[in-house]
């Protein structure tokens, strides 16, 4: 496969990708020389340019470390455009919307759970809906779903998932603003009404750590993070209702880029101007599916609290188990920043990235003004996870964004063939990871050599300058779809 | 059935699928095969019930992505499972007899989240036959 896109090294953690062509503006690549190596095998750099042909686009297109190829956007792809004369895509921000991860610390040490392994991650399993087509304990009726779409984690609070206090430790409070029922289609509604409170497949999961190395003391004690105490992390995003969504804006969006003259290198990376209904209408679904996906890791936050507290038969309060941070890696966000001296109001788009604002950043609850946006990036499941800060590197370079995770290698096929007849549960659990999955398929396709290392991804980025890192989480028992 | 045919290509993150036939309506039907392939892990489908389907479309690599999510959400939102179909194709779209299974939710063994338009083809080559390749999102 392989791309011809000419790059140019600007540093040892930057490469630059020079305008050529209908480009409007460069490409901005973080990476060592080495991963430009593997990233070079696939087409994505050429979709980092690519996007660069939309209009305005403003500064460069960009790319995290954990870049790979996508649809339309790359993975790791970060792009913002001009509120009068820019566009919105929703190949900029996926088919999950607001896939994301949120991270729970506690009062307990590793200690605490040594022998329990075993019979505690079955009772994770039991207790988190997953897998294929997974269903929620609940089903929501319509008018439960409406006021989802409207008001996101607020309403699981309300309905006795969880805590006000989780609300202030979630991206955009958890219930971002602008969001329009009427804009969602019967089709999406039927998908996601069985789906609030499930993790999903393939790459989500819900994992209990412990954090094995802290980097950075007063910024983990400042996030309520010490070594040797259990965290626990879940990953999952706006299930069939976002991909619906999704799918649903796709035709709209290529009609509209024909209406409006919009060249597209790539169908996938269909727009319309920021300005008009169609971007207009696109935007009240995504953020109705933002508030899904932040509803649905909220429901899944209290069925692990409940859990716990079942099974340790320690009340929830003092297992602690407070929210850290939730991020949304696929997104996109009215945000000011600051161009050649000026404020303007951008629109940032997000594709397997994540926001790192800075400490004194204004959108940051008081909780964490003074320190700056916790960062979650997990890896796979056998080796370890990142938690970084925000800083102000990444305000002027990349409009406050940074990497996500690790991004794949190998391709499912691949991996099945690796995996082959190895027995990956037992492998793991010499390892002391205990993985609990409704589909060994799906944990085979999942296995650890299929992904990139995520400290190779996330030094990228220390160096680079863009977030710093905090802590190392290591996996004790992983739940996977 | 006969010339059709369908094979899975490598791909990093998903599942992409190429697909051969006489005719773009044997086309589509062999697409449409190697979706609840995927869905089901291969599972053998009963041609035991029929339903109908129409749609909308804008060209023929639209109708293709269309036609696949529309026989995927006849599996995971209707628990219905295709066989076969007889497909007729007009020009802003198609209509489709489908033969298969239904209530069959349970015989769903992996998650597709949609069809896309990544990397997507459609073609009719000289010697008559049709081919394309579709990236399913998984």
């Amino acid at each position: 496969m392989g791309t011809n896109i000419k790059v140019q090294q600007v540093d040892e953690y930057r490469f630059r990708i020079p305008r050529e062509g209908k480009m409007r503006v460069p490409g901005l690549v973080y990476a060592t020389e080495k991963m430009m190596q593997d990233i070079r095998k696939d087409a994505s750099l050429d979709q980092v340019a690519n996007v660069a042909h939309l209009p305005g686009i403003v500064r460069h297109s960009l790319a995290m470390s954990d870049i790979h190829w996508g649809y339309g956007f790359p993975i790791g792809g970060v792009a913002a455009f001009d509120e009068h004369e820019g566009v919105l895509s929703p190949g900029g921000v996926g088919y999950d919307i607001n896939c994301g991860v949120r991270l729970l610390r506690s009062n307990l040490p590793k200690s605490a759970i040594d022998g329990l392994l075993p019979e505690l991650s079955k009772e994770m399993l039991r207790a988190i809906p997953s897998g294929v087509g997974s269903k929620s304990h609940r089903c929501l009726t319509d008018r439960e779903l409406d006021e989802v779409m409207v008001q996101g984690s607020a309403w699981a609070v309300d309905a006795g998932y969880g805590r006000a206090s989780d609300l202030e430790a979630t991206e955009e409070g958890g219930r971002m603003r602008g969001a329009d029922p009427d804009a969602v289609s019967e089709r999406a509604r039927e998908r996601g009404l069985p789906q609030l409170g499930s993790l999903g497949s393939g790459n989500h999961f819900c994992e209990l750590g412990w954090v094995a190395e802290v980097y950075d003391e007063p910024t983990a004690s400042a996030f309520g993070l010490e070594q040797g105490q259990l965290t626990v992390m879940i990953h999952s995003g706006s299930r069939g209702f976002g991909y619906q969504i999704c799918d649903d804006s796709l035709r709209t969006m290529m009609k509209a880029s024909k209406h409006y003259g919009i060249e597209l290198p790539d169908r996938q990376l269909c727009a319309a101007p920021l300005q008009s209904p169609e971007a207009q209408r696109y935007f009240g679904a995504m953020a109705c599916a933002v508030n899904f996906a932040f509803a649905n890791r909220q429901m899944m936050t209290q069925f692990v609290r409940d859990s716990l507290s079942r099974f340790l038969g320690e009340r929830e309060v003092s297992l602690g188990l407070e929210l850290v941070y939730d991020v949304c890696h696929n997104i996109a966000k009215w945000e000011e920043h600051e161009v050649d001296g000026k404020q303007r109001r951008l629109c940032v788009h997000r594709k397997g990235a994540t926001r790192a604002f800075p400490a004194g950043h204004p959108e940051l609850s008081a909780r964490y003004r003074s320190v700056g946006q916790p960062v979650l990036v997990p890896g796979d499941m056998g080796r370890y996870s990142f938690v970084m800060v925000g800083t102000e590197r990444a305000m002027k370079e990349t409009w406050g964004s940074c990497c996500h995770g690790a991004g794949r290698r190998m391709s499912r096929k691949a991996a099945l063939k690796v995996a082959g007849k190895r027995r990956i549960f037992e492998q793991l659990q010499s390892q002391g990871v205990w993985v609990r999955s409704m589909s060994k398929r799906t944990v085979a396709e999942e296995i650890p050599e299929a992904y990139k290392d995520v400290a190779d991804v996330v030094e990228v980025i220390h160096q680079a300058g863009l977030a710093r890192k905090v802590a190392r989480l290591e996996p004790l028992a992983v739940v996977k779809g | 059935m006969n010339g059709s045919g369908h094979r899975f290509v490598d791909h990093t993150a998903d599942v992409a699928i190429e697909v051969w036939a006489p005719s773009e309506e044997a086309l589509l039907v062999e697409a449409a095969r190697a979706l609840i392939a995927v869905l089901t892990e291969d599972a053998c489908i009963e041609p035991s019930d029929q339903c109908t389907l129409d749609l909308e479309s804008t060209d023929e690599e639209d109708r293709l992505v269309r036609w696949l999510n529309e026989v995927l959400w006849l599996a995971i939102g209707k628990g219905f499972l295709l066989s076969d179909a007889d497909i007729s194709l007009h020009a802003d779209g198609l209509s489709a007899r489908i033969t298969g299974q239904k209530e069959a939710s349970d015989r769903i063994a992996s998650e597709i989240k949609s069809a896309t338009y990544h990397d997507l083809r459609l073609a009719r080559e000289p010697s008559g036959r049709y081919v394309a390749r579709v990236v399913l999102d998984v």
